[in-house]
């Protein structure tokens, strides 16, 4: 891993820029021209001559990896904003209210401040992703808002120089293969291969991650698939990088890692702007710029003699040391102290948690786990491995360990949302895969789940109703469901808001609603996924408080969690699970060449021959109807499995999904075809000779289309594919936008995996609430799949929201000249193999003609 | 070919499915923000939303939220959000049909409909191979919020998948799929009312009823061993009420989440 490179940094004098003088004539300038740009006469005063500098140490000794081409006068500032006002409703609010910003090259800024001051809006104007209401920007050099008109050309030259880093990994990458996602940017910039070639080596070199460039990021952690963006950005060879706060999904080591990258990025003399909230991951900077309400507030210079005495203050960010080994704490100890807690005997019984027969047994513990072991269905490795615990009525109990250990997986089991393939689990008493549908009911009413970032189930129109549908959905009378919905308000300080609509509430607001909503189901069991993600100080203060606060009552609460700091705070014990080995992540083998060498012949066409070809020969299989045909097909078949190199057990895995499918068709078959001598008779249903040949060819045709189509995939990436789909397309460049099809298509199978996991994820959330649909009348029915949906498509539409911005910071334009890392070939094995497909769909039509 | 082509039977069936699920007092409360334009388009006829700019993400709350809920006599909130979107574009790839904007939601539409499509449920006991996806769903919303061409490219790219499971049965959901979103999507681009909206959804109705029972015709005797004779005896009994039932379903849950996902679109 790089580590951070320690240099002496001269002290340099206070240097915050600011033209008092501009910025009033400025803001009259905006006022007028807000409601009308395009006619506002008045124009911003011209930009002050840029003043001489004297050259930071960074410029001229150290020679940057990355070019600084696109900067066309190093002596100019990288970013100049003067008096710039954003809003986000036509002047209503002012998300930015004046600010007046320099950074020179090869500064490294953190930008900080609570939720809300406008850090995010001022990065994307930084990054030059959208321009302000007014104000002047100048970014590298480009006049890209002059206080009335943004300026498209200095805004495309400007973004080719700057590149952006966003919080969510997930959004910012666009395909299925490393190597292609991080070529993306590069070929956006229509460079040539060789160039790509080059810069592909040197990004993934840089973020230490070389070694993965063939697999798949979605089966990659947080911190890698951040990595990875990190990587997207610098192939573009950017002079600046704007990075919005890129380790708040990742945990500690992950973060780690992302800031030991921008050491050495600052160490190169690229200019760094970093949005964070953590007071921790400012040590390096140069300035540190805080910004309240729209507004800069403090702008503060770090001078420092060497970079390592800084760290020693860093709690948050911790490399670890060379040689420790990680934490395996046994998790079936458990400590005398904890029986302390469930005196709870003299608490209030307003609190309904528990069922009449389990308090009489109080020191029965709350939840009981014992040689639990999970492991999904097409997983290499268990997520649980033969683990035991025990947790006691009352306790407030922190589990922690590395992401992939399996902390969700265990959430989930808790919750009774899944059963273990090993191992027993009680919870409150009952074990979930009981048959007693009472008891499962008891047992859903007796545990609540708050999921990671549970603000994406919000669904109803307004906060109040929303926390309503858990109560509601235990049969309860509308007065006791409004008094419980009025407590959970009140425990959250969120009563202010039980009008408002979810959509309409800051984040940290979503997530105390969302909250809200479980709690309000009353649960004696609370099981939080790290519930104070990616919140700021005083949010997560409100969901400690919480937690306190419901411990007082005598809920048991299971913690899920990042920080070392709340777990200590807040839990009586913490249990870390334990590491898994890390599965691998190539599919591919690598040649000696590094080139990745496809694993059998199959794999090795062109994904255009290989598309067209299949296709032909499934549509066409259709055609089958004597015997002879069916064995010339069974052969071609076999003969491509075997070539293919797919073992004939995986090959039943992926069609066993339409055994059902087989049974059926030939059950009709066999009832329709009456012809030819009866063999027996079913229900008056006779089953003839021909009617059960009839059935078997049907079947087997059917079936050879599936395999197919199963060796298809399996041989082929869905990048692959992508790029086949819009080559085949290019010859329709005139009559339709063929280069943003295929791009849709690749981004659509990029994503089709999240937003299924993410429709898991809402469903279970809201089950958990009680809505079911399939069970109930029909208005709660359609309650339930409404309840559903919607956030379904609020996910949808974020994901696009973020993906959109990903592609503006990759210089991704329609109608641009792209350039094509991956290219297609047609050589003469997929010449041999589309001449074979023929030959055999004739020899197929002949047949059938005899 | 009375059966395909009778209009009175099917649109007095699917309205008749539709009215029975809608409660009447939420329905004058949509009525009225069905009016005040919230929806996919700016009143003055620019058809394309706009949708250059991020209104807010992740932690950034709202300065001043514009709640269409208690508003609506007001002015137009979704053309004030429009516009004031388009004043922050900075003329790169933010405006037009394939802005980066709308690549990354048709790309999300489609990926949306792609998962939806593989949710299969039977919905007539008795007859386990006619499976209802929620898909149409996904198609509609689309080609309400964003136009017919949107419509046509989710309804063909979002069965992509199943052409290499099922290749004939791909071909005929697509073409049902695009019967029931495109005319529904072009009835209410002209039409951008509650009563646009509904006339649109049983025209789309009834095209893919049309196109899903000549579809059937041609492709089930590819599945099993029936002449189109003996496909065309199954159609009163069996093909008509699945299809009635799928696109009834399909209609009900547009008109009913449709309000909530275009202010989600709106914010």
């Amino acid at each position: 891993m790089t580590n951070v490179i320690a240099q002496p940094r001269p002290m340099r004098a206070a240097t915050a820029l600011s033209d008092a003088a501009l910025s009033s004539a400025a803001v009259a300038a905006c006022d007028a021209g807000l409601s009308g740009r395009a006619e506002s006469a008045i124009s911003t005063k011209p930009l002050a001559p840029a003043e001489s500098l004297i050259l930071g140490e960074s410029l001229i000794s150290t020679k940057p990896l990355i070019s600084t081409d696109s900067l066309p006068n190093p002596t100019l500032h990288a970013v100049q904003l003067n008096g710039v006002r954003f809003s986000y409703d036509r002047g209503k609010a002012w998300a930015l209210d004046g600010i007046d910003l320099t950074i020179r090259p090869g500064e490294r800024i953190c930008l900080t401040g609570p939720n809300g001051s406008g850090k995010s809006t001022l990065s994307r104007i930084i990054a030059g992703l959208v321009a302000p209401d007014c104000g002047t920007v100048q970014l590298l050099g480009h006049q890209v808002f002059d206080g009335a008109q943004p300026d498209p050309q200095a805004y495309r030259k400007a973004r080719h120089g700057i590149g952006a880093v966003f919080q969510n990994p997930e959004d910012q990458i666009v395909t299925t293969v490393v190597e292609d996602d991080v070529a993306f940017g590069p070929e956006n910039l229509g460079l040539p291969h060789p160039v790509i070639a080059q810069r592909l080596d040197a990004a993934l070199g840089a973020v230490d991650m070389a070694a993965y460039r063939h697999g798949d990021p979605a089966h990659m952690s947080g911190g890698q698939q951040q990595r990875i963006a990190i990587a997207g950005t610098l192939a573009m060879a950017p002079s600046m990088i704007v990075l919005d706060e890129p380790t708040a999904m990742l945990d500690s080591l992950a973060q780690a890692e992302v800031m030991g990258i921008l050491d050495a990025l600052q160490a190169r003399g690229t200019t760094i702007v970093h949005v964070t909230h953590r007071s921790g991951e400012t040590a390096h900077a140069d300035r540190v710029i805080r910004m309240e309400h729209g507004r800069i507030v403090a702008d503060t210079t770090i001078a420092y003699a060497t970079v390592t005495d800084a760290k020693a203050t860093d709690t948050t960010i911790t490399q670890p040391a060379a040689g420790a080994k990680p934490d395996v704490t046994h998790v079936t100890a458990t400590t005398a102290a904890n029986r302390d807690c469930a005196s709870n005997d003299s608490h209030s019984t307003a609190w309904h948690g528990m069922t009449a027969d389990w308090q009489a047994h109080v020191d029965r513990p709350a939840i009981e786990v014992s040689h639990v072991s999970m492991r999904y269905a097409n997983a290499s490795n268990a997520a649980l491995d033969d683990l035991s615990l025990t947790i006691e009525p009352g306790e407030t109990v922190a589990i922690m360990g590395r992401n992939g250990s399996g902390k969700t997986t265990l959430a989930r089991l808790l919750a009774a949302l899944e059963k273990p393939s090993a191992g027993t689990i009680r919870i409150a008493g009952i074990d979930p895969a009981t048959r007693s549908r009472r008891a499962r009911k008891e047992l859903r009413r007796q545990v609540g789940l708050v999921m990671q970032r549970p603000e994406r189930q919000l669904f109803a129109e307004t906060v109040a109703e929303d926390i309503a549908y858990g109560p509601s959905n235990q049969h309860l009378a509308p007065a006791e469901v409004a008094s419980r919905v009025q407590d959970a308000m009140t425990l959250l300080h969120i009563s202010h808001l039980a009008q408002r609509s979810p959509a309409s509430l800051s984040g940290g607001q979503q997530r105390l609603a969302a909250i809200a909503g479980v709690i309000a189901c009353q649960p004696g069991i609370l099981i939080m996924d790290e519930p104070t993600a990616s919140l700021d100080a005083a949010a997560s203060a409100r969901i400690h408080e919480l937690v306190r606060a419901l411990h007082d009552r005598g809920v048991t609460i299971v913690m899920i969690t990042h920080s070392p700091e709340e777990a200590q705070t807040l839990a009586s014990r913490i249990i870390t699970l334990p590491e898994h080995a890390a599965t691998p992540l190539s599919v591919v083998e690598e040649g000696e060449q590094g080139e990745a060498r496809p694993a059998s012949f199959v794999a090795s066409l062109d994904p255009r021959v290989k598309m067209v070809a299949f296709l032909a020969l499934m549509f066409t299989a259709f055609m089958i109807h004597t015997p002879v045909q069916l064995a010339l097909s069974a052969a071609l078949v076999a003969g491509i499995v075997a070539a293919a190199r797919i073992s004939p057990l995986r090959l039943l895995a992926s069609i066993h999904m339409f055994l059902a499918l087989f049974v059926m068709m030939g059950l009709l078959n066999v009832f329709f075809v009456r012809t030819g001598a009866t063999l027996f008779t079913i229900a008056s249903v006779p089953i003839t000779t021909d009617g059960l040949s009839v059935a078997m060819l049907y079947i087997c045709r059917f079936a050879l289309v599936v395999i197919l189509g199963a060796v298809l995939l399996e041989t082929t990436t869905p990048t692959a594919l992508a790029d086949g789909f819009g080559s085949l397309l290019s010859p329709l460049h005139r009559v339709m936008h063929t280069q943003e099809l295929a791009l849709v298509m690749s981004l659509a199978l990029r994503f089709l995996p999240i937003l299924g996991r993410e429709t898991r994820a809402i469903m279970d959330a809201q089950s958990a609430r009680g809505g079911s649909i399939e069970t109930g009348s029909p208005a709660r029915r359609i309650k339930a799949m409404s309840a559903i949906i919607v956030p379904v498509f609020a996910g949808t539409l974020r994901h696009a929201d973020n993906l959109s911005l990903a592609l503006d910071a990759r210089c991704y334009e329609e109608g641009a000249r792209r350039t094509h890392w991956r290219l297609m070939r047609v050589r003469t094995r997929d010449i041999a193999f589309g001449v074979l497909a023929a030959v055999y769909i004739v020899a197929l039509i002949v047949l059938g003609l005899m | 070919m009375k059966i395909l082509t009778g209009g009175n039977f099917h649109s007095g069936a699917i309205m008749a499915a539709i009215t029975v699920k809608k409660k009447p007092a939420t329905r004058v409360k949509r009525l009225i923000r069905w009016e005040s334009g919230a929806n996919g388009y700016s009143p003055d006829g620019r058809n394309e939303a706009h949708m250059s700019d991020l209104s807010h993400a992740g932690n950034t709350p709202a300065s001043s939220p514009i709640s269409t809920s208690t508003d609506p006599a007001g002015a137009d909130p979704a053309a004030q959000s429009t516009a004031a979107r388009n004043a922050h574009d900075t003329g790169v790839a933010d405006s037009g049909r394939w802005s980066t904007r709308r690549i990354a939601i048709y790309a999300l539409f489609v990926a949306l409909a792609m998962a939806t499509s593989f949710v299969e449920f039977p919905i007539i006991p008795g007859v386990p191979w006619l499976k209802y996806d929620p898909s149409g769903i996904v198609c509609l919303i689309a080609g309400f919020a964003f136009g017919p061409s949107a419509a046509a490219i989710v309804s063909v790219l979002g069965f992509t998948p199943h052409l290499l499971m099922d290749p004939w049965g791909t071909l005929m959901a697509v073409l049902v799929s695009l019967a029931l979103s495109v005319p529904a999507a072009l009835v209410y681009k002209y039409r951008r009312s509650q009563g646009g909206a509904i006339v649109g959804i049983l025209l789309g109705a009834l095209c893919a009823l049309a196109v899903a029972i000549l579809g059937n015709l041609v492709v089930t005797p590819i599945y099993a061993h029936m002449s189109i004779a003996q496909v065309a005896a199954l159609i009163v009994p069996v093909l008509l009420p699945f299809n009635l039932i799928k696109f009834a379903i399909d209609g009900v849950v547009t008109y009913l989440i449709y309000k909530p996902v275009s202010n989600l679109l709106h914010r």
